[in-house]
């Protein structure tokens, strides 16, 4: 067979062109890479004032720019040494809960639906499945109007900041955003049976499935990175992750201690599953599948119990959080170092900043989902492919493309600046 | 007051019209500035009336059909544009209809406002 390649792998966030070489049956070659541009953003930050990073950094990409705002928050908060209030932490996580709600409800419905029913789009399914379309924009809806209520605008938020919030909701707003939240719980769980009863490949990663554990709750904003009991303090993220380059790629790779890893819903699911809300539990039980699990294709089921999980979350958030005329207080700028690790829609999310005593950054680094998968997801394919390889070209295609999509990739976040040493 | 879904980047030269002219309109139409499609999701009127800029157009034009607008696969979410959201809106047959009056990309702002008005 000859070599197959992809330059642009659909329905994926951003563009990724894949290069398979197969040889009587054998991976000769398989490269899985970003061809998006530098973004910068790391060295565009630098030299900026502290409180700049989170509004910066959420220019990486529209889809999860709430993500960005908090962890470049928390991350710059831990390098001045500032502990936000239980309010703000609460509306911090209502905020990544939305987004995560249309994330979601969006990736499942128009990036992986329409591969597992056999439809080219979402504009394509339309005419016989409008009912479950019409489910996804209602999912969608009320994360949107949940993020502009809480954080002033739809994508690239600015009512979260360092040290708290510039606006506040108000009650009735918090009722409201309840409300929502009641009428579309049973969307989340439409959703749940709907892609519970889709065929999905049986197929093995040998990747270690990592997110941030907590001992008390479904781990979204704090806990360490584990995958099991094998766990990693945020801050010592660096002496574990490590980055590298390939020469077809303009995004990074990263390795765990120099394996291969995953990060996304599925690595949520198997580190934190007794703490899903009740419902989502029963959800996950009628799913059948066997925690933890191996299957990055689960990762779709996983999202489908998220929504029921985030939902239930983010509700119980509105029902008994009080709001309090929180002003953000006055904060004594002192340099520092500080990591904020957070779990977005794709995996954990990395930003690391230091700070002078003036409160201007003088290092940055950002490590998004993507960038953590791709070695992995690139890796799995040249696993996967033995057990495809009877099958035509276009299947092969459709297959990989599947198990790419699995991985709700988003290349555009992912493309980082090369480190150059000039000589 | 009606709404006015109002599309563009002030930003940029050749896609700022439609927020130039939206100005000029203020008071008379309740102005929604959209920064996404996904905006018109809130939407309630049984007749949403978008302001973008056509490209090519010389000419104040409204486009009812939203079939005629092009749209190419979706290959991600950042493929999410308002085509494909007003296509999929139809093909989901909300009970909604689309007008969408297109302005050209350069002009006299407030030769076009007054073409504009005509027309909401």
């Amino acid at each position: 067979m000859p070599t197959i390649t992809l330059n642009h792998i659909t329905k994926i966030e951003g563009h990724a062109k894949l290069t398979l070489g197969i040889e009587e049956n054998k991976v000769t070659v398989c490269q899985l890479g970003a061809t998006e541009g530098a973004r910068y953003f790391e060295g565009i930050v630098v030299g900026r004032r502290y409180n700049e990073a989170n509004e910066l950094t959420s220019r990486i990409c529209g889809i999860c720019s709430c993500a960005h705002v908090i962890a470049a928050i928390t991350a710059i908060e831990n390098a001045i040494g500032f502990t936000p209030s239980e309010q703000t932490i609460k509306l911090r996580e209502l905020l990544t809960l939305a987004e995560r709600i249309r994330s979601h409800a969006t990736h499942l419905y128009f990036l992986a639906l329409p591969d597992y029913l056999g439809y080219e789009s979402a504009i394509a399914m339309a005419p016989k499945y409008k009912k479950e379309l019409q489910r996804a924009l209602n999912m969608m809806k009320v994360g949107n109007h949940m993020i502009k209520t809480l954080a002033a605008r739809d994508l690239h938020p600015v009512s979260a900041a360092v040290g708290g919030w510039l606006k506040l909701p108000s009650q009735d707003d918090m009722d409201a955003m309840g409300k929502a939240l009641d009428g579309i719980k049973k969307d989340a769980e439409d959703t749940c049976k709907l892609f519970f009863s889709l065929k999905y490949p049986d197929f093995q990663t040998e990747g270690l499935f990592f997110s941030l554990k907590s001992e008390k709750e479904y781990a979204m904003l704090s806990g360490n990175f584990c995958s099991g009991d094998r766990c990693h303090a945020p801050e010592q993220y660096m002496n574990h992750i490590a980055e590298f380059h390939q020469e077809y790629s303009n995004a990074n790779y990263a390795t765990e201690d120099g394996k291969r890893f995953f990060v996304g819903a599925i690595a949520r699911l198997n580190n934190n599953s007794k703490f899903l809300s009740l419902n989502a539990q029963k959800m996950l039980k009628l799913s059948k599948i066997k925690l933890p699990s191996q299957n990055p294709f689960h990762n779709t089921h996983a999202q489908a119990v998220e929504l029921v999980h985030s939902i239930d979350h983010a509700l119980e958030i509105c029902k008994t959080l009080k709001i309090k005329d929180e002003k953000i207080p006055q904060i004594p700028i002192k340099a520092g170092r500080g990591v904020g690790a957070i779990e977005v829609p794709r995996g954990t999310l990395w930003h690391e900043y230091v700070v002078d005593e003036h409160g201007v950054i003088t290092k940055a680094n950002i490590i998004t989902p993507t960038a953590q998968n791709l070695y992995n997801a690139q890796e799995d394919i040249r696993c996967f492919i033995p057990g495809i390889v009877h099958k035509t070209k276009e299947q092969i295609i459709l297959d990989v493309e599947k198990l790419i999509r699995s991985y709700d990739p988003c290349f555009s976040c992912s493309a980082h600046f090369l480190e150059v040493e000039w000589v | 007051m009606k709404a006015l879904y109002v599309f563009g980047n002030e930003h940029l030269q050749e896609d700022a019209m439609a927020r130039k002219v939206a100005e000029l309109l203020r008071g008379k139409v309740n102005i929604v500035h959209c920064r996404s499609p996904d905006d018109l999701l809130e939407a309630d009127e049984s007749v949403i009336t978008i302001l973008d800029v056509v490209k090519g157009a010389e000419k104040v034009m409204v486009i009812t059909d939203v079939s005629r607008l092009k749209t190419g696969n979706m290959m991600s979410l950042h493929d999410f544009d308002l085509g494909f959201f007003l296509n999929l809106m139809q093909q989901l047959g909300q009970g909604k209809t689309i007008k969408i009056i297109g302005i050209p990309a350069e002009g006299n702002p407030e030769r076009i406002a007054k073409e504009v008005e005509r027309w909401l």
